[in-house]
């Protein structure tokens, strides 16, 4: 796809010139170089080879606040994924984080290795090899080796959500076939890398005989939801996100939880928020868990802001600024706790609180949940 | 923490060595490198199928 294809596609030529793109652009808070809209005029005016060369290609999160506000809906972050694409061709790529080990493991997982990454489960409670239910558990095995350093855990919320499927009489299939989900590599600009992923992927889950894929990464199940169908057309499974089959455990009352936690506040992540559309279900398990005791930040659902890197690319003193302000913006609310759903945010808001003494603490909500379950 | 990836991987893990060698122990160092390259030999070709 060239330029002109990838503006077709995000319906660029619609662009107004209002500038709320930068207006509500995260990164042209800390970093005022870098403008969205002057990007979309850049493409616009026939520049695009520039943009191809820029660096700035990579400095956006795809956090999609200006997606969500853009008076003619140009999809930017799918318009900066696009270009990416030709950016590689072209030999440029992203200033990988963490030494860019995690885009090794998931080059890796393409070269037909034969992971080991399940022991935890079986320890956590009955999984299966077969059957109705799929548990896309995604990066946390290698995020619980490689971030421990953090202090994040990131295998317990997998062994939680095991533990509350359980409870609720669901034996899911978890599987060390299973590879990372694309995403990271898709935003990346190496698509061809997510394609031999995500075919594998399917064709686990298919073999599984599963009727439904749960997830717990927001990352995963948007990238199912959107680019999984986009690339490879129905699925043949339908796929939901844990916290829509909370609710649904709630309705049944197959699980009851005490409430009694607070103060709490929630940073929604921008891919099961703005993207996926999730808002509510979370919200309704911290009401659920809180009660009034919940407060929202002053920035938060479509307004909410990126945990500051995305893609495991391109961390810089402009992702930490993001992150700092994020943390401030929870703790003005009176809480105590700062609650993430997902273990990107967890990570990358945990790096940040490591650097300085601020009275908050940093909770997964599957894990809040697990402790709350009656 | 890279032989524990490697684990979760299914590589083995004896595959990765980790040595210090000072600029001084040019003798140390060729015996480091013949001792890994042969047991490298022995544990014959990786699993990957890439860059044998």
């Amino acid at each position: 796809m060239n330029i002109e294809d990838a503006a077709q596609a995000t319906q660029t030529y619609y662009c107004l010139d209002c500038g709320v793109c930068t207006g509500s652009c995260p990164v042209s808070r800390v970093l005022p170089s870098f403008s969205p809209r002057i990007m979309v005029e850049k493409a616009l005016l026939g520049l695009g080879d520039e943009l191809l060369k820029d660096r700035d290609l990579w400095s956006c999160l795809t956090c999609s606040r200006c997606f969500e506000r853009c008076p003619s809906s140009i999809d930017f972050p799918e318009f900066m994924r696009l270009l990416r694409e030709e950016a590689i061709k072209l030999g440029t790529q992203p200033a990988y984080s963490h030494h860019g080990m995690l885009q090794t493991i998931m080059e890796l997982q393409t070269q037909g290795i034969n992971q080991r990454k399940t022991d935890w489960a079986r320890e956590a409670g009955k999984v299966a090899e077969k059957g109705d239910t799929f548990f896309f558990v995604g990066c946390m095995p290698y995020f619980q080796v490689i971030f421990r350093y953090l202090g994040v855990d990131s295998l317990s919320v997998s062994q939680n959500i095991i533990k509350i499927l359980n409870g609720a009489g669901i034996e899911p299939v978890v599987s060390d076939d299973e590879h990372c989900c694309g995403h990271d590599m898709l935003w990346n600009g190496q698509v061809e890398t997510f394609e031999k992923l995500a075919s594998h992927n399917l064709e686990v889950i298919r073999a599984s005989g599963a009727k439904r894929v749960v997830f717990n990464c927001p990352e995963g199940f948007y990238t199912f939801k959107r680019h999984y169908t986009e690339h490879f057309g129905d699925l043949g499974f339908e796929i939901i996100h844990f916290y829509d089959l909370v609710a649904q455990m709630f309705e049944e009352g197959s699980i009851s939880v005490e409430n009694g936690v607070g103060p709490i506040t929630y940073h929604d992540p921008c891919r099961l928020g703005r993207m996926a559309k999730v808002y509510d279900g979370p919200r309704d398990i911290l009401t659920r868990l809180a009660g009034d005791n919940f407060v929202e930040m002053e920035r938060n659902r479509e307004n909410a802001v990126c945990c500051g890197t995305s893609g495991w690319a391109n961390c810089s003193t402009g992702s930490k600024q993001i992150q700092v302000e994020r943390l401030k913006e929870a703790q003005a609310t009176g809480a105590k706790t700062l609650v993430t759903a997902c273990q990107k945010c967890q990570i990358h808001l945990t790096c940040a609180l490591s650097n300085f003494e601020m009275d908050l603490e940093l909770k997964d909500l599957t894990s809040l949940l697990a402790e709350a379950i009656t | 923490m890279t032989r524990e990836l490697l684990d979760l991987m299914g590589i083995d893990k004896e595959r990765l060595v980790l040595e210090w060698v000072s600029s001084a122990e040019g003798g140390r160092f060729a015996e480091v490198v013949t001792s890994f390259t042969q047991k490298i030999k022995d544990l014959g070709k990786n699993p990957l199928g890439v860059a044998a």
